[in-house]
């Protein structure tokens, strides 16, 4: 019931939302065809001709019906620029989005949980290094580790290449260790440093405490009660960090010059070419509502008492 | 509390000034004074730009590109011999003015749609959070990357697009703040004597929350500032040849791997050192969770 | 057989030191049922947890606590485990906060019994059982089968009274065990815990702020007051001729018209 209901929020938030962003797009000042023609002098015959074929002149609700029932046919449209399919220019480039948010989501689970634990159950030099580090590396923007990173692994020991998405599975991983890293580094930092917290909390809880007392193991006591009770809170905060990713991609692509949905946008920005911007906004919008739906329904697998209040 | 206090430290004595340090330090400590005082050069430098800039930002030689550090450029030039310090130093202008802004407009706005949606209720209060709900279904970068591609590429509709974004974070913390101060006597009696909702809103409400804005706004800048350089590198904000660290840090991508480090790395750690310090200060005066942020 | 001789106990602070308890002496007979009251804060508490190597990370302690004859205090590793785990069980205030929130009743107690005294899972499943039925909980499978969010209070603390003598320890530590819970379920958890200890001969060491309920279920009395024992006594003798001030305003703070009676049930 909490699925199909959320599901159905999701679907009308998505149904708004493409609105909006259609009416923005509509609302934009310059009009189209001035775009398309790119300052050429050119006939009004022309120019009619140009409004006819992109029904330029239709009422605004018209066309926003003809794009919405389109898009759910996955017909996106095309490009204004260069008249291509932009659905087929979007499955072009999700590969290197889809595969660089995984790594990077990866990167923060493993990395970020794993040395939130380390900081949490150790009190001393390793717990205030990492601390120290999670403090400076939120503070990091992605883009500037992109720089630093390359400059050092690929342009100084050139281990890894400089730009480019690479071909066939693991080429393309090869490519994008660098850039999810990068994408990956402020996350990474927020997240060791909540679970720290959260491990810390756990530590001090008088149900830790009780299991102490009564003799059960530490060893047990900590994997059981204080790792597996901190991940509550974490499992949230990384599901934020990873929905977050999606937007943070459009400027490691770009550092990295990676074939994206996000550098594909970022042009499509620059040129005005609405129908591509239009249909990513829309492709984000979904994937940011679906990850935090599953994030939402992964907690409540793990806390009984969420889980027994939804089914209740 | 029965339990015996031993006595090991005494009250600091001295004149005002060292009684606010020492107070300050208390409250802050040694890294907390560290980052106090690497905002205030930060914002100094931006504040004294036009009278300790050595050089016009924007204007370069031909016959000074890449010039090393040097007395008559401290940190060097950059690939069109302009003087990276001078730069900098002008950077710290739009990268401070723009997160500004951006808090500036989100404490603002964020609040008035809290008191008003906790003051009114019912249909206000569920008709602005769906908003802000339809709002959060943005991912901020995408938010303001979409005004941009309406209004064209600049400054000023970054900062507003990324305000935007932030409202429904601010707001939501105001709001279950405020929600719960409205219902304690201090705001129920006034009420009851018939003053006002605005009154007793500005009187009562506005001073015991006011500490939350002023925490919120403190870690949002640091955010703010990270997602603004992020838009400016992208091409999207500050246009060149305007100086601004963000920019700069692209601007200085290619000489970065031609073997000049100096630009980027610069304006990068400019970014960097500013937020950590914010994030330190927020840290210490509240929280994330006075912005709002669950991270 | 417990035995605590000259207990001292501060705590470190940032600009302080905290005295939470000075020259603590007392002690527990083999199954006896001695009481520890005071208010809160007066480190009575704190005295029950020092006793399990409970005592937060920036005390110092000085002292000494026996038990039958083994230094308590010096027990490390294993040797700690064993007494903790088989020698002495604890009940604290509020069992919403002993179990964990994100496992079930069975886990705690097999917990308890597999993983803390060694008895084999299967085994302890099945004593968990008649351990519920002991402390006079019905609906055994459900109740094991619930997460302690489920539960009521009281439900709860007989759940951690049944892990407390699931191992037969010979010594209780109980620490307010119905202070937290609702009125009308105190007396009823207060001689189910009675009962219990009866049965199994344990002794037990009872913290309360109530000096009545203390003098019913308690054969002597520790009255404690700013860290120290200001008086101690038979119940009777603590009523009728209280020689500290201290215990005179303690008993006559007593809510009128309750009374305990020796089993612990309200009359």
């Amino acid at each position: 019931m909490f699925v199909i209901r959320r599901l159905l929020a999701l679907a009308g938030v998505l149904v708004v939302s493409s609105f909006l962003v259609f009416g923005a797009m509509y609302a934009a000042p310059g009009s189209p065809e001035n775009f398309l023609v790119q300052g050429r002098t050119v006939s009004p015959d022309v120019l009619a001709a140009i409004r006819e074929q992109y029904s330029l002149d239709d009422p605004f609700l018209v066309r926003f019906w003809n794009w919405i029932t389109n898009v759910l046919h996955g017909d996106f449209g095309q490009s204004l620029a260069n008249r291509q399919d932009v659905g087929e220019m979007l499955a072009n480039r999700l590969p290197t989005t889809l595969m660089l948010v995984s790594l990077a989501a990866v990167i923060i689970v493993v990395l970020g949980i794993g040395l939130g634990i380390i900081a949490g159950t150790r009190d001393g030099a390793l717990d205030k290094i990492i601390v120290l580090g999670s403090n400076l590396g939120f503070a990091i923007p992605t883009f500037f580790a992109a720089l630093i990173l390359m400059s050092v692994f690929s342009v100084a020991l050139g281990w890894f290449p400089v730009f480019g998405s690479g071909d066939g599975f693991l080429d393309r991983i090869w490519h994008l260790t660098l850039p999810a890293f990068a994408l990956a580094l402020p996350s990474t930092a927020v997240v060791a440093r909540i679970t720290r917290t959260a491990i810390r909390e756990e530590r001090d809880s008088e149900h830790s405490a009780m299991a102490l007392a009564r003799g059960v193991p530490g060893g047990l006591v900590l994997r059981r009660h204080v790792i597996r009770n901190s991940m509550l809170p974490v499992s949230t905060i990384v599901g934020v960090h990873i929905a977050g990713l999606i937007a943070g991609s459009f400027v490691v692509e770009y550092a990295f010059t990676l074939d994206g949905l996000g550098t594909l946008l970022v042009s499509a920005v620059q040129r005005k070419d609405f129908a591509i911007v239009q249909a990513i906004a829309i492709i984000l919008v979904g994937a940011f509502g679906i990850i935090n739906l599953l994030v939402d329904l992964l907690y409540a697998s793990i806390d009984p008492r969420v889980r027994l209040g939804l089914s209740a | 509390m029965s339990a015996h206090i031993l006595p090991t430290h005494t009250r600091p004595a001295g004149t005002p000034l060292a009684r606010f340090f020492v107070a300050l330090y208390e409250r802050m400590g040694v890294l907390g004074l560290i980052a106090i005082a690497i905002v205030l050069v930060a914002v100094l430098g931006a504040v004294l730009a036009p009278v300790i800039a050595p050089y016009d930002p924007t204007v370069g030689s031909v016959t000074q590109r890449y010039s090393g550090m040097s007395a008559a450029h401290l940190f060097g030039t950059d690939q069109a011999g302009r003087d990276i310090f001078s730069r900098l130093l002008w950077g710290a202008r739009s990268s401070l003015t723009g997160p500004l802004i951006v808090v500036g407009v989100t404490a603002v706005f964020g609040t008035l749609i809290a008191l008003v949606s906790v003051w009114w209720g019912g249909l206000v209060d569920a008709l602005l959070s769906r908003l802000l709900d339809l709002l959060f279904a943005f991912p901020n970068l995408l938010l303001a990357v979409l005004a941009i591609a309406v209004f064209g590429p600049s400054i000023t509709t970054a900062a507003l697009a990324l305000s935007i974004a932030y409202i429904p974070y601010t707001a939501r913390v105001i709001r279950s703040t405020a929600l719960r101060e409205r219902n304690l006597p201090y705001v129920q009696s006034p009420q009851l004597q018939g003053i006002s909702g605005a009154v007793i809103t500005v009187r009562h409400l506005l001073p015991n929350i006011a500490p939350l804005i002023v925490t919120g706004a403190t870690i949002n800048f640091g955010f703010a500032m990270i997602e603004l350089a992020a838009l400016s590198f992208l091409g999207l904000g500050v246009q060149p040849p305007a100086a601004d660290w963000g920019l700069m840090v692209s601007n200085g991508q290619q000489s970065l791997l031609k073997g000049y480090p100096a630009e980027s790395l610069l304006a990068g750690l400019c970014i960097v050192l500013t937020v950590a310090s914010l994030g330190y200060i927020g840290e210490k005066l509240g929280g994330r969770a006075a912005a709002g942020r669950k991270a | 057989m417990l035995q605590i001789d000259d207990l001292s106990l501060t705590l470190a602070g940032k600009h302080a030191d905290l005295s939470i308890l000075r020259g603590v002496s007392l002690s527990v007979g083999a199954g006896e049922a001695v009481g520890l009251v005071g208010e809160s804060g007066s480190g009575k508490s704190m005295t029950l947890r020092s006793i399990l190597h409970m005592a937060p990370v920036n005390a110092t302690i000085a002292g000494q606590i026996l038990l039958d004859g083994e230094d308590v205090l010096g027990l490390r590793g294993e040797d700690l485990r064993r007494m903790r785990s088989r020698d002495v069980s604890m009940i604290a205030q509020n069992p919403h906060a002993v179990l964990n929130p994100v496992l079930p009743v069975e886990r705690y107690l097999v917990e308890g019994m597999h993983d803390a005294q060694g008895l084999a899972t299967r085994a302890a499943r099945v004593r968990a059982g008649e351990l519920l039925e002991q402390v006079g909980i019905d609906e055994v499978d459900r109740v094991l089968r619930s997460y302690p969010h489920q539960l009521s209070g009281g439900m709860l603390q007989r759940v951690v009274i049944a892990g407390a003598i699931a191992g037969k320890p010979r010594l209780m530590l109980a620490d307010e065990p119905t202070t937290a819970l609702d009125v009308t379920t105190q007396a009823e958890v207060m001689a189910i815990l009675d009962d219990c200890r009866r049965e199994l001969g344990m002794a037990m060491l009872f913290v309360t702020h109530d000096l009545d309920l203390a003098a019913a279920v308690c054969d002597r009395i520790n009255v404690m007051k700013d860290g120290e024992i200001v008086e101690t006594g038979v119940p009777e003798q603590l009523r009728d001729d209280p020689q500290h001030p201290y215990t005179r305003a303690l008993m006559a703070s007593r809510p009128a018209g309750i009374t305990w009676t020796s089993t612990g049930g309200i009359k």
